[in-house]
């Protein structure tokens, strides 16, 4: 299958691909192509033009600026997975990047992209949920700033406007080292069934605070507050974990579909939350947990 | 006549540059096939998932079913055909004949491409790194064994020359 005909414009700028959008009713924006052209080859998509703005090199790249660490839309999952910044400092990032699709679409596929899609059930918005990600939106003439869990609204809904461009994520440049991303995938996509992303503070025997994140189990990524607030405070150790665990996916509406159930998604978010939250802990504290 | 729809596209193709006026919406692997002829990049899904059309773009794997011909301007393009010939096959292309890593081959330039993607960045995959590194190709066949051991097999002997 092919795309329905369209009239494909390339931006040379930021500026200029604003213009573009600006200009057109029905219009998508074309990052690495790798939610979008599938959407449109199925027909799912047929806009009336499409601005490429895959040739913008100053909106690809990670950078540290102050307390934050700026990753640009369209750097690739590729890129990210080979930038030292990352590895260093993102274990959950560097976790879910090795089992996010597959070699050739981490090639091409940006996370710009995959935040402005707005899929339910992708690997990345997890980790960025759980590492307080915002997102930097740009207009004609003004660009703006939103939290991550203010910006995903829903299955393919997000709080993107017409005539916006997604330019930039940025995360917090001191993230808590306990971090960790675990999934359960569906084979042949390889998108999480669920998935959890665990962030925890560590001090004296103590978690601190903690964030999780939970994907591909409701209808947006959310974060389990009853979880966090377990663990807020409790000592650091396999106990704590599993009793907040068990309430990972308390309180979400669940999705059901040809792949999986609402209550075995339940079932999974519990589960790989309790793995996620261990190696997490490991993370945090160094230690290499019983096997 | 051009219309609205079309799109000059040049760029370089297995080390020779080429110009053509395509549909916007042509694909990258439709034009390889149907523009330039090379039938070794194949189409096995609809959905982005089988790996059959994977070239290297700029030196890196991808799907060519899931690239406008017209994003790839300006790029170089590798396909099967690029990488090696009837009288000196590509260590890759090697190691699958001596392994039989194929049976129908409709999977194997894709394959092919993968591996050499797979290599590239580890040079000495284990076992299961080949089987994650395959997570973008289907292969209906051969049930992979003979796949894996042809990916270390080239492996090793890319680390020996
Ligand atoms: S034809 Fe490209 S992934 Fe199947
Ligand atoms: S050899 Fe037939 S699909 Fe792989």
């Amino acid at each position: 299958m092919f795309p329905a005909d369209f009239r494909y414009l390339r931006a040379e700028s930021l500026p200029h691909a604003l213009d573009l959008l600006a200009d057109g009713e029905d219009v998508k924006v074309l990052a690495g192509g790798q939610s979008l052209l599938p959407m449109m080859k199925l027909r799912l998509a047929v806009p009336e033009a499409v601005v490429d703005i895959g040739g913008i090199t100053e909106l690809a790249g990670v950078s540290p600026d102050g307390d934050r660490v700026r990753i640009g839309a369209l750097t690739t999952y590729r890129a990210l997975q080979r930038d030292e910044l990352i590895a260093a400092r993102f274990p959950a990032m560097t976790d879910a990047l090795a089992v996010l699709a597959d070699q050739q679409v981490r090639a091409r596929g940006t996370v710009g992209g995959c935040v402005a899609h707005g899929d339910p059930a992708a690997d990345l918005p997890a980790v960025l949920l759980a590492l307080d990600a915002s997102v930097t939106v740009a207009a004609r003439g003004a660009t703006r700033t939103v939290a991550l869990g203010d910006f995903l609204r829903g299955i393919y809904a997000t709080d993107l406007a017409t005539g916006e461009i997604v330019t930039e994520i940025s995360v917090g440049a001191a993230p808590p080292p306990g971090q960790a991303y675990e999934k359960f995938e569906q084979s042949a996509s390889h998108l999480p069934l669920a998935g959890v992303c665990a962030a925890l503070s560590v001090s004296d025997g103590v978690i601190t605070s903690a964030r999780v994140a939970v994907t591909g189990v409701a209808g947006r990524v959310f974060r389990s507050f009853d979880t966090e607030r377990a663990l807020a405070g409790a000592p650091a150790e396999p106990a704590s974990l599993e009793a907040s665990a068990a309430l990972a996916a308390d309180g979400a509406e669940p999705l059901s579909d040809q792949h999986a159930t609402g209550p075995f998604r339940q079932h999974l978010a519990r589960v790989l939350a309790r793995r996620a939250l261990a190696r997490a802990l490991t993370r945090a504290t160094g230690e290499v947990p019983p096997r | 006549m051009p219309s609205a729809t079309d799109v000059s596209v040049e760029l370089t193709v297995n080390g020779r540059s080429c110009r053509r006026e395509v549909p916007a919406r042509t694909l990258l692997v439709h034009f390889l096939r149907e523009q330039l002829g090379l039938t070794g990049t194949h189409v096995g899904c609809d959905t982005t998932q089988c790996g059959a059309c994977t070239v290297a773009m700029d030196g890196v794997a991808v799907k060519s079913c899931t690239v406008l011909a017209a994003q790839a301007g300006g790029h170089e393009i590798t396909t099967i055909e690029g990488i090696g010939d009837e009288g000196k096959l590509h260590p890759v292309q090697h190691a699958f004949w001596a392994e039989h890593g194929l049976q129908c081959g409709y999977c194997t330039p894709g394959m092919v491409m993968a591996v050499r993607q797979i290599i590239a960045d580890n040079p000495d995959p284990t076992d299961a790194d080949v089987r994650r590194g395959l997570a973008g190709n289907i292969c209906r066949c051969t049930g992979y064994q003979n796949i894996v051991a042809a990916a270390l097999a080239a492996a090793a002997a890319m680390r020996e020359s």
